[in-house]
């Protein structure tokens, strides 16, 4: 573009009238003035240090150093099995390995964090910072994706007890809040539960969150098994299928990729619900912001660290939104 | 004609939709090879007769039997009957998340459980019998609708069923696509498929059909071969409703 070209569009665009001429320099004032404080608070009034010196707390909290090794290994596997996939999406290769390949791999990875079977074992109440509201966030996702299916299943079926069972689950949870349930979890299940199970708070934590996301899930999914048309099954009745395999076959896949826009909010949502968590006393993400801003050479440092807490967020929430702009494309 | 030659027994079959009775005791005989066409007004039952065949609909009193297999509760029974019995809608019905040959190969693989490479080299010979060949990786969304029902007859092929049904398979096709589907089915007729199809295609049934039967209000008013339906109808409401579509 040359500089006549650039002159023509600001005069087309910008101002093409007097009052939109005044818009304009009022909002390029607003913009660059707005714009000079942030960058100047960043970079000269803010006092990084607090999130430099406790940067390890942040990430993983009091996880033992000399296990390490075991965190760079499964980000090591979550990487190379990332860029397998995105590469099969992108040249439109289905690999019937890769879901496989990704269960499995969720399973070392949570035996690499945890220890046990011949590792040494990593206790849950050293799993904090981000570390923690990751592990929680995607255990909660992974079960109650199953389990909300089953319940829109459940749901529509023509068996009394089970239908009436996944109504009343439902509607339960769905009328109570998050911050209950993860109280009832972590106070009550223990006293529910026999004597000789004791699950600790992480494993009370998960069961909170995923009992209250499948519900959800559930309602999500029911919409879209509502969506599909009845010549569907009639089809899949007609050559022979049991509804089993319609199920699984025809109705599900169309079913889940209707509503991948609506899981996809859901499941962001619950890895943001994973901050309520700090009110029941574990330290995930948030609740170990709060015991670091209590340190008393940090203080007054709130603006810095839930600036930083809420980048972490922003960062794993939209990478689930770019990943469900990719599905919906599949 | 011995007992093994006949495929469909329907005695006296009879429906209710809450207290509105839409089958009022219909009886039907098809032979192996016969080509039957059934007429009649919306609302006659027409389809709701054919759509007992294969358990589509529930009937509450009378009797059917499909190659000797009889339609009871009995879920064993309703699967056996279904492997059987191939049939085409009026919407098409593919699945729209899968690809035409996926269509095809999907009740082989899992039903009959076909090896994977059976299954497509049979798909391959059905698409060619139907004339889309080059369309097996396609999607049914990028098929015209004369194409995407050519599919339905392959898919429901593909079982090897022993006989097939046609539910109003031209109704919801543009005109210039319906030629192609009928000669498709003319195609099937002559190589001695056991045919019952429900239509208001009078070429199609004049050229194909063995017996005309025409149904209103849930009953069969009138059985007859093509020549004697079109030209000399007994009954008095046959000879109205012909007189509407001719």
């Amino acid at each position: 573009m040359n500089q006549n070209e650039i002159i023509k569009w600001l005069r087309k665009n910008l101002f093409d009238t007097w009052y939109n001429s005044i818009l304009t320099i009022v909002c390029v004032f607003l913009l660059v003035w707005g714009a000079k404080s942030i960058f100047t608070w960043i970079l000269f009034i803010a006092q990084w240090k607090v999130i430099a010196v406790n940067l390890q707390l942040f990430l993983v909290g009091r996880y033992p150093e000399q296990m390490y090794w075991r965190l760079w290994v499964s980000i090591f596997i979550i990487l190379g099995l990332t860029s397998v996939t995105i590469g099969s999406l992108v040249k439109k290769i289905p690999n019937r390995w890769l879901p496989l390949a990704w269960a499995i791999s969720f399973s070392v990875i949570l035996w690499l964090i945890g220890g046990g079977l011949g590792l040494q074992a990593a206790d849950s109440n050293l799993w904090n910072g981000l570390l923690l509201t990751l592990v929680m966030a995607v255990t909660s996702i992974v079960i109650s994706f199953p389990l909300g299916v089953l319940l829109a299943l459940g749901r529509q079926s023509k068996l009394f007890v089970v239908r009436n069972f996944c109504i009343l689950y439902i509607e339960i949870v769905r009328g109570l809040p998050l911050i209950g349930i993860l109280f009832i979890a972590q106070v009550m299940l223990p006293l529910v539960l026999p004597d000789d199970i004791t699950l600790d708070r992480v494993l009370r934590g998960i069961a909170g969150l995923t009992l209250f996301s499948a519900a959800y899930l559930a309602e999500n999914v029911r919409g879209g098994l509502q969506s599909i048309p009845r010549g569907q099954f009639e089809a899949g009745k007609a050559i022979g299928l049991n509804s089993i395999y319609i199920m699984l076959l025809i109705i599900l896949p169309q079913a889940l990729r209707a509503v991948i826009p609506a899981l996809v909010g859901q499941f962001i949502g619950l890895f943001k619900d994973t901050s309520l968590l700090s009110i029941v006393g574990l330290l995930e993400l948030t609740g170990i912001s709060r015991s670091i801003l209590a340190q008393p050479e940090f203080l007054n440092r709130y603006a810095e660290v839930y600036l930083f807490v809420g980048l972490l967020y922003w960062v794993f929430c939209y990478s689930m939104s770019l990943v469900s702009q990719r599905l919906e494309k599949v | 004609m011995s007992m093994q030659d006949v495929v469909i027994v329907a005695e006296n079959v009879q429906k209710w939709y809450g207290k509105f009775q839409v089958l009022r005791g219909v009886s039907l005989t098809v032979h192996r090879g016969e080509v039957v066409v059934i007429m009649g007004p919306s609302g006659s039952g027409k389809s709701t007769f054919i759509r007992t065949f294969n358990a589509l609909e529930e009937y509450q009193q009378g009797r059917i039997e499909i190659d000797g297999i009889v339609l009871s509760d009995d879920l064993r029974n309703i699967d056996a009957v279904r492997r059987e019995v191939g049939m085409v809608f009026q919407q098409f019905n593919l699945f729209p998340h899968l690809t035409v040959l996926d269509n095809i190969t999907l009740a082989p693989i899992w039903v009959r459980k076909w090896s994977k490479a059976k299954a497509n080299e049979v798909a391959m010979q059905l698409l060619e019998r139907v004339g889309i060949l080059e369309q097996a990786q396609k999607y049914p969304g990028q098929l015209s609708g004369g194409q995407q029902q050519r599919v339905a007859i392959a898919r429901a092929l593909a079982m090897q069923p022993k006989v097939m049904l046609f539910d109003e398979p031209t109704s919801a096709l543009d005109p210039e696509m319906v030629r192609e589907v009928l000669e498709t089915m003319k195609k099937l007729a002559a190589d001695g498929m056991t045919m019952v199809v429900v239509t208001h295609e009078v070429g199609f049934a004049r050229e194909v059909a063995d017996r005309v039967i025409f149904m209103d209000t849930g009953v069969i008013v009138e059985e007859a071969t093509p020549t004697n339906f079109f030209q000399n109808p007994t009954q008095e409401r046959t000879r109205k409703f012909l007189s509407q579509i001719l």
